[in-house]
């Protein structure tokens, strides 16, 4: 009770300990009178608590155990150890054979018992033995399974730390063989179907879904389109002239109208603004009379045939006409490709 | 962004500074762990070369590069040079990998190509593309990169000269492990908060390069992909949209899926190694460094408005006219060489008849890639991968034969289009079929 903050070590004193333990283990393996004075202090209420929860896997773990499980073990030790005699008779006994212990926090200290067979410890030491011949640090079950033959022989020469074969699993924890296993499998698809708690998650799963595809879907078709007409005026063919490219219909429509020759006949059309590489936005320069994409650098002449970078085909054109009061009329609901020929289709161009 | 020149020579006066100091650090630890006498005089003396570099940036007057040199080095850079040299260098640093790794000389690069930034960033054209704060990460990860490279190589050579003396290598050595809490816990947690520091000077210091509102008319001039998919978009430039944006990458994500599957060779795991692994260690470095890196490099630093190639001290002039006019194969088989015209279906023939015509017109292109895909693989198999096929089996050395094909068909498209202007070499734009 003198010193609180020996009983209950951080975990990092712990970890610490351990590591110095292990460095130097013969050095500082604990003497019997050094023991037995703490074993008072382990008395305290509150070790036991927490032993206990923590304890449990360390029973399932059988060998094989990893630093919690450890400190954990080494704490159930020291609470009983001092609180009742039940594991110190049980200790004598686990020394021979694998006494059936009544309590599991009993038998928990069981196989850790041959281990420190004397007294409580402190966490370094049990911590070191634990882990005595591997290499330091945290072990797999495939580098335990390996090490464990080894290890015992070596730890048997030391007369020190006597360690016996762990005990047999009892049988009770062995794992149960199943028994109804194949039944709830031939039942499943139909507890799925007809109405269980999982089947009620997935078809109300399903429908929230199916509701959002056909939201989804919905949202596709708005009520209102606040796109520009497809159709649109662009001024009399006077306007544009010969070999004028024109720009500024660009931010609203996004066509160049050009007044220039395709094929020895000049005419009027209207090139979509648009890379027919990767969709990118070229620009018309006119000190170099060409359209040039910024992207993938692809080039296209005045006509939209294109001549330099990647684009693979000439830009498109809309569909144009002479509106009944003379004006031109672009329709961007059609478009004219020039590699399969449409560019002689009349709709692709006004002749000036 | 700033341009003018007090600001650089401010910049370039703590920079000095910088690198003084990391050499009078060298000096010393070379005086007094190593006793390396003759050395730390050495560094000392470039401690000193460095101040005065210091001294004279701060005093307005950054020593620069002379104008004639960086007019040749804008002259000549060009995708030829960039990409022979690019490879040169990567041959030689394979070449020379025992006489790199050595820390003096690895010390020495580092100097030279912080003193050569340091020289180049006087001029403006430089300075601009290099301080852009897009571009800023990008010349950090360049010179991490290279550290990475060389801390790599440096672990790889060493284990060779000891496995070459039959002892294991450095990594078995030091196999002992440690506990995830606290060791690798703490160490992410000062990792954390020390890059978190980092992020928020960086974040306060240079300003996010924000643009002007997104326009669906106008795209900027030049266009860049974030800096990571920029060598995607310069193998964009070699191929169609679908290729080289569909076709290909999946086919890099499938073949680095698929790496472990092909790969026989069962050495070298779990340690640095380059005489173990020869075939492995070279593809990757190429497919990394050279169809990667420096592909972003490029992208980043030298294409300029138009997606032209500009010098690294050439002015970004959307101007700038280059000669590109690109040419179908199929154009050069029947216009040139044969001196036709293309051969087109008559106007209302049926499909049918179109498509022969469209065969007729790219036979040979057509040809070739079978004969690139198909008839060079067994071709390979017997005579260079004679060994590889014999370990492999027939179909894992398929599958490795057309993944190394396709990442091969991207450096010879590349060849193909600098040296002869071609542009596909088939080229079916009916119906979106170009290679």
């Amino acid at each position: 009770m003198a010193e609180p903050e020996k009983k209950k070590m951080s975990v990092a004193e712990m970890v610490a300990a351990a590591r110095k333990a292990d460095s130097g283990k013969s050095a500082e393996a604990p003497s019997e009178p050094a023991a037995e004075s703490s074993a008072p202090e382990a008395a305290a209420p509150t070790a036991a608590p927490a032993a206990k929860p923590a304890a449990k896997p360390a029973a399932a773990g059988g060998a094989k155990m990893s630093v919690a499980e450890m400190l954990a073990a080494a704490r159930a030790e020291k609470a009983p150890g001092a609180a009742a005699p039940k594991p110190a008779a049980a200790k004598p006994v686990a020394a021979e054979k694998p006494a059936p212990a009544a309590k599991p926090a009993a038998a928990k200290a069981a196989p850790k018992a041959p281990a420190a067979p004397t007294a409580p410890k402190d966490t370094g030491s049990i911590l070191s033995e634990t882990r005595s011949g591997a290499k330091p640090g945290p072990m797999s079950k495939a580098e335990a399974a390996l090490k464990a033959p080894a290890a015992k022989p070596a730890a048997k020469e030391k007369p020190r730390a006597v360690v016996p074969p762990m005990p047999a699993k009892p049988d009770y924890a062995k794992p149960k063989p199943k028994v109804t296993v194949d039944e709830s499998r031939r039942n499943f698809l139909t507890d799925v179907m007809l109405g269980s708690f999982l089947g009620i998650g997935f078809v109300s799963m399903g429908v929230t879904f199916g509701l959002w595809t056909l939201g989804t879907a919905r949202f596709m078709f708005p009520n209102v389109l606040t796109e520009p007409p497809s159709k649109f005026k662009v001024g009399f063919p006077s306007n544009f002239a010969p070999g004028q490219v024109e720009t500024k219909f660009i931010p609203q429509y996004g066509v160049w109208v050009v007044n220039y020759e395709y094929n020895g006949k000049s005419e009027i059309y209207a090139l979509r603004s648009v890379c027919t590489h990767l969709g990118c936005t070229p620009n018309w320069l006119e000190g170099e009379q060409k359209f040039k994409c910024p992207c993938h650098g692809s080039g296209f002449y005045k006509d939209g045939i294109n001549f330099e970078g990647p684009a693979p085909r000439p830009l498109e054109r809309y569909a144009i006409r002479l509106a009944d009061d003379g004006q031109l009329e672009i329709d961007k609901s059609k478009i004219f490709q020039e590699e399969i020929g449409q560019w002689s289709d009349p709709a692709s161009f006004v002749a000036v | 962004m700033h341009g003018s020149s007090t600001d650089i020579s401010g910049f370039l006066g703590g920079y000095y500074l910088f690198l003084a100091a990391m050499n009078a650090v060298m000096a010393f630890h070379v005086w007094h762990n190593r006793h390396r006498v003759g050395e730390a005089i050495f560094w000392i003396v470039v401690f000193f070369g460095l101040m005065a570099a210091a001294a004279s940036s701060l005093g307005h007057s950054p020593p620069g590069l002379p104008e004639g040199l960086r007019n040749a080095v804008n002259y000549a850079t060009g995708p030829v040079i960039y990409s022979v040299g690019t490879t040169a260098l990567l041959v030689l640093a394979f070449v020379l990998r025992k006489f790199l790794v050595q820390p003096r000389v690895a010390w020495i690069l580092l100097n030279v190509s912080l003193v050569l930034m340091g020289l180049s960033m006087v001029d403006p054209n430089f300075a601009a593309i290099v301080t852009k704060p897009d571009n800023v990460p990008i010349v950090g990860l360049v010179f991490l990169l290279g550290f990475f490279t060389w801390l790599a190589t440096a672990q790889a050579v060493k284990n060779d000269e000891r496995l070459k003396q039959g002892l294991e290598p450095l990594e078995k050595l030091d196999n002992e492990k440690v506990l995830v809490w606290p060791d690798l816990v703490y160490t992410e947690l000062i990792c954390m908060v020390a890059l978190t520091a980092f992020l928020l000077i960086w974040a306060i210091s240079l300003q996010a390069p924000l643009e002007e509102p997104a326009s669906r008319v106008k795209t900027p001039n030049p266009s860049k992909a974030p800096w990571y998919f920029l060598g995607l978009q310069e193998m964009l430039v070699y191929y169609d949209p679908w290729m080289a944006g569909v076709v290909l990458p999946s086919l890099v994500l499938v073949g680095l899926a698929a790496i472990p599957f092909l790969d026989f060779n069962k050495k070298g795991n779990g340690y640095y190694t380059i005489d173990e692994r020869k075939f492995s260690y070279l593809i990757f470095q190429f497919g990394f460094l050279e169809m990667w890196v420096t592909l972003i490099i490029l992208g980043t630093f030298f294409r300029g408005p138009n997606w032209n190639i500009f010098g690294p001290f050439e002015f970004w002039d959307p101007h700038k006219v280059l000669a590109l006019n690109n040419v179908d194969l199929s154009q050069y088989f029947w216009i040139y060489g044969m001196g036709e015209a293309l051969p087109k279906a008559p106007p209302g023939s049926s499909l049918v008849w179109e498509i022969l015509y469209i065969l007729k017109r790219e036979w040979l292109g057509i040809a070739l890639l079978i004969g690139y895909f198909v008839a060079l693989p067994p071709l390979m198999a017997v005579t260079v991968f004679r060994s590889f096929f014999v370990k492999m089996g027939f179909v894992r050395f398929m599958l490795m034969a057309n993944l190394l094909l396709f990442m091969a068909a991207l450096p010879l498209k590349m060849v193909l289009r600098w040296v002869w202007n071609l542009k596909y070499i088939v080229s079916i734009p009916e119906y979106f079929l170009n290679f």
